[in-house]
């Protein structure tokens, strides 16, 4: 993949007409790989963020993949929504811009395997953020170091848009299946 | 386990075979193999692509309207397991096969067996335009009727002239 992008490098310092077709080719063929540091995860949830980019997926050498967990910075939120009375405007939804967040994968665009052996992709990377992630605080040292080991979290949101994999059962995401619209 | 068609081609996928793509509308698209999947990324109308069944059905080249299809439609229902049932399900299946691949064969035989109808037309038009060509049937009789000519002494002088 890295040679890939070196070659179009190349090519766009020789020629700038015919790149184009060679990049679009290569764009309909795509190779998906999985969720690593830099992807931009697409938030499905009422949570307030729009889109995450991943920082850290928590399982897996080469990156997370369908119905794994994911540490991710809010790279873009809901709007904050302008009171007309007050000076303030009130944050809609309970994560901000910038903020640290634990999510699911719910949606792959690499194809998972199944136990009958078929393999699911889907259309887009797609996540429901499970809590924010707290900065640890010298003062309580013990207190705020937020091990995630054992526990999971509960999704923030209230509500989950679009199709979600049955996968989340076997990842203990019950709450995210009953509030899904359709299963898959 | 179910079997199910190819979004494609039509063909059966069996399990462990070919990949599901979900779009997010939650519609499931299945693809027997990489080549229907590839088509599908490509954008292609399988009504337009040769090879599916979808072009054949759409274009009258398979057979669509026939009683045995009606035996293989999805039901949603579970059936209670019985062993008889099941053992004459599985004999119906084979004979169901049978008969509807040949029915299929018959439907392709039909269609490719030249129409009486249009060579007769095309046969009257040849006559037709082209009846110059023929020979008249009168004429055969005249030819018949040979008429003996004399060959004169002379010319077989010339000829031995020739031959030296």
């Amino acid at each position: 993949r890295s040679l890939l992008g070196d070659l179009t490098n190349a090519f766009s310092g020789l020629m700038s007409s015919s790149n184009g077709s060679i990049l679009s080719q290569q764009q309909q063929q795509q190779q998906r790989t999985f969720i690593q540091m830099g992807t931009t995860l697409k938030v499905v949830d009422n949570s307030g963020g729009k889109e995450v980019m991943c920082i850290q997926s928590l399982r897996g050498k080469k990156g997370a993949r369908l119905g794994d967990i994911v540490i991710g910075s809010v790279k873009e939120a809901a709007h904050k929504v302008d009171v007309k009375k007050g000076k303030d405007a009130i944050q809609k939804g309970k994560v901000k811009k910038g903020n640290v967040v634990y999510g699911v994968v719910v949606r792959a665009a690499m194809q998972k395997g199944r136990v009958d052996g078929s393999q699911v992709r889907f259309d887009d990377n797609a996540i429901v953020i499970l809590g924010i992630k707290e900065k640890k605080k010298d003062e309580n040292g013990k207190e705020k170091k937020k091990k995630y080991a054992g526990g999971f979290h509960q999704p923030l949101g209230t509500r989950v848009f679009g199709p979600v994999p049955h996968e989340m059962r076997l990842k203990k995401q019950l709450k995210i299946l009953s509030l899904a619209q359709h299963l898959v | 386990m179910r079997l199910v068609k190819c979004w494609f081609c039509s063909s059966t996928i069996y399990p462990g075979h070919g990949i599901q793509f979900v779009r997010n509308d939650a519609k499931i698209f299945r693809f027997c193999r990489s080549k229907c999947h590839k088509n599908f990324k490509m954008k292609r109308n399988p009504r337009k692509v040769k090879w599916t069944k979808a072009y054949r059905a759409a274009h009258g080249k398979d057979m669509t309207q026939d009683k045995t299809f009606e035996f293989e439609k999805k039901r949603n229902r579970p059936e209670r397991y019985d062993r008889n049932v099941t053992e004459d399900t599985l004999k119906a299946i084979k004979k169901i096969d049978k008969i509807r691949s040949s029915r299929e064969a018959q439907h392709i035989n039909k269609r490719l067996k030249p129409n009486k109808q249009k060579i007769f037309k095309s046969e009257v038009k040849e006559i037709d335009q082209n009846i110059n060509l023929i020979k008249a049937p009168g004429s055969y009789q005249l030819d018949s009727e040979k008429t003996k000519v004399l060959v004169s002494t002379n010319k077989s002088v010339q000829n031995e002239a020739m031959e030296e």
